[in-house]
């Protein structure tokens, strides 16, 4: 179905935010990968570091606070983290793409909609060696990639601002911005999370749509696990700023081994109205004081001696599996 | 879209002021019961400004009357005679009740006459005529002054906020916020005039050069007209002193708000998607993310304004500058009525029309409160 | 329930905790330093007459062999033009311009404060908009203007002045108390309280006051520092302390006569006073920071 050769690799990053009480460590060693063409989601809860882990990739991190203190981004073969400065626009504008939590934020208010479309689109042509675009090319660019997502009357929208149009719409508009060439990995941020939910499954749908069809790998950030179930084909799942598990889909939804998953997939309403368990007990661990060993222990029900003291790492639980609790090794 | 879920809630824009020149927090509220058009909106912002004009115009008329003390006795000076007085009550009708008053001023008000002045003994309208423009001069090129280096500092040292730059500027804005502006006139003209001596010290232009025919009432800008560049480069150095005692304070005031501002503003989604995007870093810089963080600035320029009109007063004072403030300190002190009056009103006129000029540029400036006031 | 709810809820200022408000104060270096120059001048304008090396220099006092001398070990910032220390009567000057800020802004805060809780939370219309427009016209003219105009109209003495001021000061008051509670007049807290039947007084000082508190505190101690400038000014012209009081407007305007030469005179007399509005600048900014909402 998708090729293996490894388009993302995020390698041991560990990143802590200095804030005044002390350093928050919220990335604790997280490894992922992406494959060309395929299709990732990344669950886990709020504030368990997800947004942390794409900012690092995008080299946005807003530094001081933040601060990368470990591990390395391959992005192709070449370490992102090493890049130069001048270096890093080359793979914004063509390579790598990037859709926010919230278009309500993520257009600029004082601008309209067209004159932010267009300026993007033309720096991405320029990048791919296409100098010389005219202004009725570019607006023409822009709007039929406004009808691409399901915009309606792309013609007026270019025209407004940002506060005339509804959530949805606004959403829209950072898919356009986002695939606005042929990207070849796109990292979704919870992007319809603030959306109804009627136009979630409009856009999702949508997105996953423009995304098979140019062939672009996603990253796709979520809690929720119905989204990840339907759009991807991997899985990791996150807790307190590590990855605690990865599977197949289909595989992680049959077979879930971290106790972390186990309990977050029975929190999951099931149709056939077996009744909804408890969940998980507990909250997610305080930053500054992390607990030690295994991040989870504090809240696991199958918790032993060594994961108070030592951090599990990934084990291989089958071809595709890949766990870190050590119920599953030592 | 849902235009109507919009109409008749209230707007806040809230505009918080670093340093603290008078206004800490300025909150504008819009209040968008009507779909106003740009013009409807002008027009009621000028009938409230005439509104507030009127009420002006009684406080300080019924201040100037129910003072202890005879105006016409302090024009006349000890040595007049009652009878003298006596004439002079009733010519100004000081002897009617005071609504009467007020209604003889404003009748007279409506057909431009300001009233007489009791110390100069001149029409007001003719002294305004006379000193108003050295003031004007004055302010404006001070306003500009402010201007300029306001945004450029604000914009460097929020771009490059806790560098030594921001270090720098932020040490110097604490001593223009914190120096008034007449003791800022004096240190200038120790230093650079009796200390240095390169720039003259008081007056518009030296005593022995003629001033050129006078078209707008600006010396700089009347001889550039007339040609002569030696009395516009004389002029200039003359103002230079003044102007910039003046606008110290507010380089230093505009600097923070726009710095602060800035900060604001580049830690924004927006931003930072304009980044990721790959927009190049200048033009997220000098566009998207000065346009929006200049609406604060913008926003405090009209009361800027009237305070350096305000400290134009007391600075026109140090540099003997022939101008309305001075004209206006000297009205003051010998409790001139119908001076003050007019004095505190040209004031307040001025104040208004840069308001409503400042509220235009914001409204263009911010298409949220443009399109709020055409009702979406 | 709704008492409950409503206890919540009505502390949607933050309860005050004393340690760590003086944390976040004092991580600002500058804001300590303002303040630690504020209270050393305080207490020399307090104890002023115990102080001062000449504290009979800051009345009708002539000493003219001693007249126009420079700074040195027994006058630190030198000798007027009668002869009277300009050090002891810049102590001085400070009561004067203290006592000015003090009784200003304990004259017009609560005026402002009154009004602009009734103009926010009123349901009357007109009450709104009256209390609002005689605000405006106040706030039509620079409070320097009006000040000078109220001053030279009465008589010029520190006591007008202080009147004076005050009178310009309200308003400002009054439209950011207005802002704040017209902005919460329609929160549930409001709402509850409105609910379980609690008097107007009562919500307005008890649920809606409390969240201007930080604004408000902020913004006295940056006027502080603005009326003593006004006052400054007013006595620069020549309508403030009279003479032969210590004002320390007063004192810059007469020293500036005698410039270049006698620079002692004016030039001490100015950086007292830029010093004072420096410290209050300095502790507003780190009142701000202390009331401000941590971002993480």
């Amino acid at each position: 179905m998708h090729t293996k050769s490894p388009l993302l690799e995020i390698k041991d990053l560990s990143v802590s935010f200095k804030v005044f009480e002390g350093d928050l460590k919220v990335l604790n060693g997280v490894n992922l990968t992406i494959n060309e063409g395929e299709k990732v989601g990344l669950v886990g809860e709020t504030g368990c570091g997800k947004t942390t882990t794409i900012k690092s990739v995008l080299r946005v991190l807003p530094s001081p606070p933040a601060r990368i203190t470990g591990g390395e981004i391959f992005y192709r073969g070449r370490d992102i983290l090493k890049l130069k400065k001048r270096e890093i626009p080359s793979i914004r504008r063509g390579e790598i793409s990037a859709i926010f939590q919230d278009p309500l934020t993520s257009l600029n208010p004082v601008f309209t909609i067209g004159y932010q479309l267009q300026e993007i689109i033309k720096h991405s042509l320029r990048q791919q060696g296409i100098e010389e675009v005219s202004k009725k090319e570019l607006k023409s660019r822009a709007a039929s990639l406004l009808k691409e997502t399901g915009m309606p009357d792309p013609e007026r929208i270019l025209k407004s601002y940002p506060i005339q149009l509804s959530g949805g719409m606004r959403q829209r508009v950072c898919i356009s911005e986002a695939l606005r060439v042929t990207v070849k990995l796109l990292l979704a941020d919870e992007p319809t999370t603030n959306l109804d939910v009627t136009i979630q499954d409009q856009i999702l749908r949508r997105l996953d749509e423009l995304v098979e069809k140019r062939g672009t790998s996603i990253l796709f950030i979520t809690h929720s696990l119905g989204v990840v179930r339907h759009l991807t084909h991997r899985v990791y799942i996150m807790y307190a700023g590590n990855i605690v598990e990865t599977a197949h889909t289909k595989e992680l939804f049959s077979n879930p081994l971290h106790p972390y998953t186990r309990g977050l997939l029975k929190t999951v309403p099931k149709l056939t109205g077996e009744g909804v368990s408890e969940g998980i007990q507990g909250r997610i661990p305080n930053y500054l004081n992390p607990p030690e060993g295994c991040r989870f222990h504090p809240r696991c029900g199958d918790k032993m001696e060594i994961c108070i003291n030592k951090k599990p790492p990934l084990f291989n639980q089958g071809e595709n599996q890949m766990v870190a609790c050590f119920l599953y090794g030592r | 879209m849902n235009r109507r879920s919009r109409v008749g809630k209230v707007r806040k824009i809230k505009v918080t002021v670093e340093g603290g020149w008078v206004f800490h927090t300025l909150t504008f509220s819009l209040y968008n019961i009507q779909e106003y058009s740009m013009l409807k909106y002008i027009g009621l912002r000028l009938i409230h400004s005439l509104f507030v004009l009127f009420g002006l115009s009684l406080l300080i008329f019924f201040i100037a009357r129910v003072m202890p003390g005879d105006p016409a006795r302090v024009a006349l000076g000890p040595l007049a005679t009652e009878e003298q007085v006596q004439k002079l009550r009733e010519e100004i009708h000081l002897d009617k009740p005071f609504p009467v008053q007020y209604y003889y001023w404003l009748r007279s008000l409506l057909k431009g006459d300001l009233g007489r002045s009791l110390y100069t003994k001149r029409p007001i309208v003719k002294d305004l005529n006379e000193y108003l423009p050295a003031t004007l001069e004055l302010v404006l090129c001070s306003f500009i002054i402010s201007l300029v280096f306001g945004q450029v500092t604000g914009v460097l040292a929020g771009y490059f906020r806790n560098s030594w730059f921001d270090g720098l500027s932020r040490l110097v804005s604490y001593i223009g916020v914190a120096t008034p502006s007449f003791v800022m006139a004096i240190f200038l003209l120790l230093v650079f005039s009796h200390i240095l001596g390169f720039i003259p010290a008081v007056g518009r232009i030296s005593i022995i050069l003629r001033p050129p025919p006078r078209v707008t009432g600006f010396i700089i800008l009347d001889s550039l007209i007339a040609g002569q560049f030696k009395v516009a480069l004389n002029g200039l150095k003359h103002i230079i002193l003044p102007a910039l005692s003046l606008a110290v304070a507010h380089i230093a005031q505009e600097g923070r708000v726009t710095r602060s501002s800035i900060v604001d503003n580049i830690q924004k989604d927006y931003v930072a998607t304009h980044v990721v995007h790959g927009v190049p870093t200048r033009s997220v810089i000098f566009k998207y993310l000065l346009k929006p963080s200049l609406i604060p600035t913008v926003s405090i320029m009209g009361l800027d304004f009237a305070f350096i009109i305000a400290n134009a007063f007391l600075v026109e004072l140090v540099f003997m500058w022939p101008g309305f403030a001075r004209y206006a300190v000297t009205v003051m002190l010998n409790k001139d009525l119908n001076a003050i009056v007019a004095v505190v009103l040209i004031v307040g006129a001025t104040f208004a029309i840069v308001n409503l000029i400042v509220d235009i540029v914001v409204s263009f400036l911010d298409p949220r409160i443009r399109l709020q006031r055409r009702g979406g | 329930m709704a008492g409950k709810d409503m206890k919540s809820n009505r502390v949607y200022a933050k309860r005050v905790n004393i340690s760590k408000s003086w944390y976040k104060f004092s991580r600002n270096p500058l804001s300590v330093l303002g303040l630690t120059v504020l209270i050393i001048i305080v207490l020399a304008a307090i104890l002023a007459p115990y102080i001062t090396p000449y504290p009979e220099h800051a009345g009708p006092y002539t000493n003219f062999p001693e007249s126009g001398q420079p700074p040195n070990l027994r006058h630190f910032f030198g000798t007027d033009t009668v002869g009277r220390d300009v050090f002891s009567r810049v102590i001085f000057g400070y009561r004067f311009s203290l006592l000015l800020a003090v009784v200003v802004i304990s004259l017009s805060v609560p005026l402002g404060i009154i009004l602009g809780l009734i103009a926010g939370y009123t349901k009357r219309k007109w009450l709104e908009i009256g209390i609002m427009r005689i605000t405006d016209i106040f706030l039509a003219v620079p409070p320097l203007v009006l000040a000078l105009a109220i001053t030279a109209m009465l008589s010029p003495k520190l006591l007008n002045q202080m009147m004076a001021i005050s009178l310009m000061w309200w308003p400002w008051y009054c439209r950011l108390v207005y802002s704040v509670t017209s902005s919460l007049r329609n929160e549930y807290f409001v709402h509850d309280a409105e609910l379980t039947g609690a008097r107007k007084g009562f919500i307005m000082i008890r649920s809606i006051l409390p969240n201007c508190v930080g604004p408000i505190l902020t913004k006295i101690t940056l006027d502080m520092g603005f009326v003593i400038i006004l006052g400054a000014s007013l006595s620069f012209i020549g309508l403030g302390v009279q003479p032969p009081k210590p004002g320390l407007g007063t004192m810059v305007a007469d020293g500036a006569k005698r410039l270049p030469a006698e620079w002692w005179m004016t030039v001490f007399p100015a950086l007292a006073i830029v010093l004072v509005i420096l410290s209050f600048n300095l502790i507003g900014d780190g009142l701000r920071d202390m009331f401000a909402v941590e971002e993480i």
